[in-house]
């Protein structure tokens, strides 16, 4: 019963922010707010993605800019080669990046701790020297695209795609409080506890690590795949930026990864906190703001902000304190 | 004497008071632009921005642009391009700036092109390589002397055709620039029938070149023809110390990006002589223009204190030289209607301290000024040898020439 009130009342939610979105699209006509809250519902998706695989099964994965960047090229392939519409791109990068991420799994996970946490950032530098050889795809060299004519009912391409950003990032978010509530997320939190006892009392901890991998992979290069139409650039140092990593592991860190809410109030927190320095600060000092944050809540708060909101929670979803 | 001491005093803040009362009767005018103060870019961006405040400041003590201040509002990109986007529409949407400048470098600026093309905004391009071929915006007018895409590589070819060279061996970082340098020089050798015996991509942050100088040396090119990034740069060349080019090479160098800072050149030293390689402005007579001299004399000083290149000589005068075009522009059309701006640079001859700028209709300059020079003897330590000429001799263009190639390129090295 609580549960079905709970359920409801996330889904009211999503219904009125997005509704709120939309308004949003159709009332501002000021076009930064949807440059720079394209940006955090980006990261917003991105580190509820991470914290599937990163949070509940603690394989801690510095891979995200390979899957972004994947995600960034698949747009970029296919629309060169086809002219394909924004939504077959992302499609499309959501069922390579799910490849990707079984191929990944696979080969990887059956490595615990820092060695994988290595192999994911091998598999970024094997991929980015891929596409730098890609000459179809701009190669080094990077490539201009030109926006196709932008959809009713919006009037501008950027509303657009912060509108589509919008639904990645609440598809996101509820795939991963529907894995938290599941069985698979129960598995995954046992195998993060401890995976040699999960084994024993017969949780399969390869598929489940396989199947998280997967969605994870898919989200993010589905919510990489608008940044190619976003900036109408691809390039490949840029896509495949070590600071996607960095900057998905740090939200889901500083929001807290035992809870879906977690990311997302860290993306949130985080992502502001990086677009309002850009234009204020805006000098060295804004990646300094940034680390004593970072080791603020690494030391002040290692639950991170769902830990500091709420203590009881730790015992509800969180597993081992 | 006292009393008098102060009345002066009072007398000269009254002046100034009143000087500053006619400039801030208005409200500025406010250039905007992002520029790269963190990454890998920043080196360059601090030198451009430093080269661009000296001339707000320049021009704020003439009285301004229009009777109104130059106020510049900048914003750190981190030398990335999807952090340029947001940016921009901050500059243009919520500080409603009146002129917009790019940033430093190509990959900051690709994604804000189709954008000022849309709103149909001017924007004054900060070295960026081909940034406007495929977008074709009519209001983009870029301060670096590089003009037509193929004359770097035909700039270089040129000079070794005429030494004597008769093939051509290409070394290319896997990365933006160099490829696109690249490209050019693959195509221009394809014109002039100079058959390439080794072409060789390697991948950003290689450090051992032995093997690659080596292979490359196997080939017995007589030109060769260098795209690289500083750290790679200096790796080359270490490589060639070591193990020799053979004495078939006639010409040495071309694209190699870092060759041009003064961190870079006193660290190798030596090593750079004989190396032909292009640059945008070098102390030799040949080069002051109206300016030009008083300008780097601010600029040394000021370049202690912001901690950036101390030559300078790169990024900094085009970054003064864009502001001298603007102010030309706005003063000519005597006003800030970006369309008539846009139409004043596109078809006069501008006067800078780099020397006179005209543009094509692509928005590049309409002939290349990019220099080809080549290094001779360079002593080992020494940053202050630089300030002086003869040290980096202009082979090209032949109106800035100020002495011969010297080939081969062994002998040049001693």
């Amino acid at each position: 019963m609580n549960k079905h009130r709970h359920s409801i009342a996330f889904w009211a939610g999503v219904a009125i922010f997005l509704v709120a979105v939309l308004s949003m699209t159709q009332i501002v006509r000021n076009e930064y707010p949807f440059f720079a809250g394209y940006v955090i519902l980006q990261f917003i998706a991105l580190a509820v993605a991470w914290s599937i695989l990163g949070g509940y099964a603690g394989y801690v994965n510095f891979g995200t800019n390979a899957f972004f960047g994947v995600g960034v090229y698949t747009a970029v392939g296919l629309f060169k080669a086809t002219g394909a519409p924004l939504v077959v791109q992302i499609a499309a990068a959501a069922v390579i990046g799910m490849l990707l991420g079984f191929a990944v799994g696979l080969l990887t996970l059956r490595m615990r701790g820092i060695f994988f946490s290595i192999a994911t950032i091998a598999l970024a530098i094997i991929i980015e020297t891929f596409v730098m050889n890609w000459r179809f795809v701009g190669g080094a060299a990077g490539i201009q695209l030109q926006r196709p004519p932008v959809m009713a009912p919006f009037d501008s391409y950027v509303k657009m795609l912060f509108f589509v950003q919008a639904l990645l990032a609440v598809t996101a978010v509820a795939i991963a409080r529907y894995i938290q509530n599941s069985r698979i997320g129960r598995g995954l939190q046992a195998l993060r506890d401890d995976e040699l006892a999960a084994e024993c009392t017969g949780v399969p901890t390869l598929k489940l690590k396989l199947v998280a991998c997967m969605i994870s992979g898919a989200l993010i290069s589905a919510a990489g795949a608008p940044a190619a139409m976003y900036l109408q650039y691809a390039d490949p140092s840029s896509a495949f930026n070590l600071s996607y990593s960095v900057s998905a592991l740090a939200m889901a860190l500083i929001g807290g990864t035992a809870h879906w809410i977690g990311p997302v109030l860290g993306a949130i927190l985080l992502g502001s906190t990086q677009q309002l320095l850009a234009v204020t600060i805006s000098s060295e000092v804004n990646v300094l703001v940034l680390g004593i944050m970072l080791v603020l809540f690494v030391v002040g708060a290692p639950k991170g902000i769902i830990g500091l909101l709420r203590p009881r929670y730790r015992l509800r979803a969180g597993g081992k304190p | 004497m006292k009393r008098r001491t102060f009345l002066g005093g009072a007398m000269a803040v009254a002046v100034v008071g009143q000087g500053s009362r006619a400039l801030a009767q208005q409200p500025p005018i406010k250039i905007g632009m992002s520029m790269p103060q963190t990454g890998g870019l920043a080196g360059g961006g601090k030198a451009s921005l430093l080269g661009i405040e000296i001339w707000r400041d320049d021009i704020n003590a003439k009285g301004g642009l229009l009777g109104r201040k130059v106020e510049l509002v900048v914003y750190d990109d981190k030398s990335s391009a999807s952090e340029t986007p947001a940016i921009y529409a901050k500059l243009v949407d919520v500080d409603k700036v009146d002129l917009l400048f790019a940033p430093y470098a190509t990959v900051p600026t690709a994604p804000i092109m189709p954008f000022v093309k849309q709103r149909g905004l001017l924007l004054m391009g900060n070295f960026s390589f081909q940034v406007n071929s495929k977008v074709g915006h009519d209001m983009w007018f870029n301060n670096a002397p590089w003009g037509p895409a193929d004359s770097w590589a035909a700039s270089f070819l040129d000079l070794a055709q005429k030494a004597g060279g008769k093939n051509m061996a290409l070394l290319t970082a896997d990365q933006e620039f160099a490829q696109n340098l690249a490209l050019t020089a693959r195509d221009v050798a394809k014109q002039r029938n100079i058959p390439v015996v080794f072409d060789q991509s390697y991948p950003p942050n290689t450090v051992e070149f032995a093997s690659i100088i080596r292979a490359l040396k196997a080939a017995k090119p007589d030109i060769v023809y260098v795209a690289s990034y500083p750290p790679d740069s200096a790796g080359i060349l270490r490589a060639v110390n070591e193990i020799g080019i053979g004495d078939d090479v006639k010409i040495f160098g071309g694209g190699m990006v870092g060759l041009q800072f003064a961190a870079v050149m006193s660290n190798l030293g030596s090593l750079l002589n004989g190396v032909v390689n292009y640059n945008t402005w070098l102390p030799e007579p040949s080069m002051y223009f109206d300016g030009t001299k008083e300008f780097f004399e601010k600029y040394t000083k000021r370049a202690i204190e912001a901690k950036v290149d101390p030559l300078g000589y790169y990024l900094a005068p085009f970054g003064y030289a864009m502001g001298q075009m603007i102010e030309a522009a706005v003063g000519a059309t005597k006003s800030l209607d970006q369309k008539g701006i846009a139409k004043y640079l596109r078809e006069n001859e501008h006067k800078t301290i780099v020397g006179p700028i005209a543009f094509s209709a692509d928005g590049e300059r309409k002939e290349t000024a990019t220099l080809q020079a080549q290094f001779r003897g360079v002593k080992d330590k020494d940053i202050e040898q630089f300030r002086s000429s003869g040290k980096q001799v202009i082979l090209f263009p032949d109106k800035l020439k100020t002495g011969n190639l010297i080939v081969p390129f062994e002998a040049a090295r001693k």
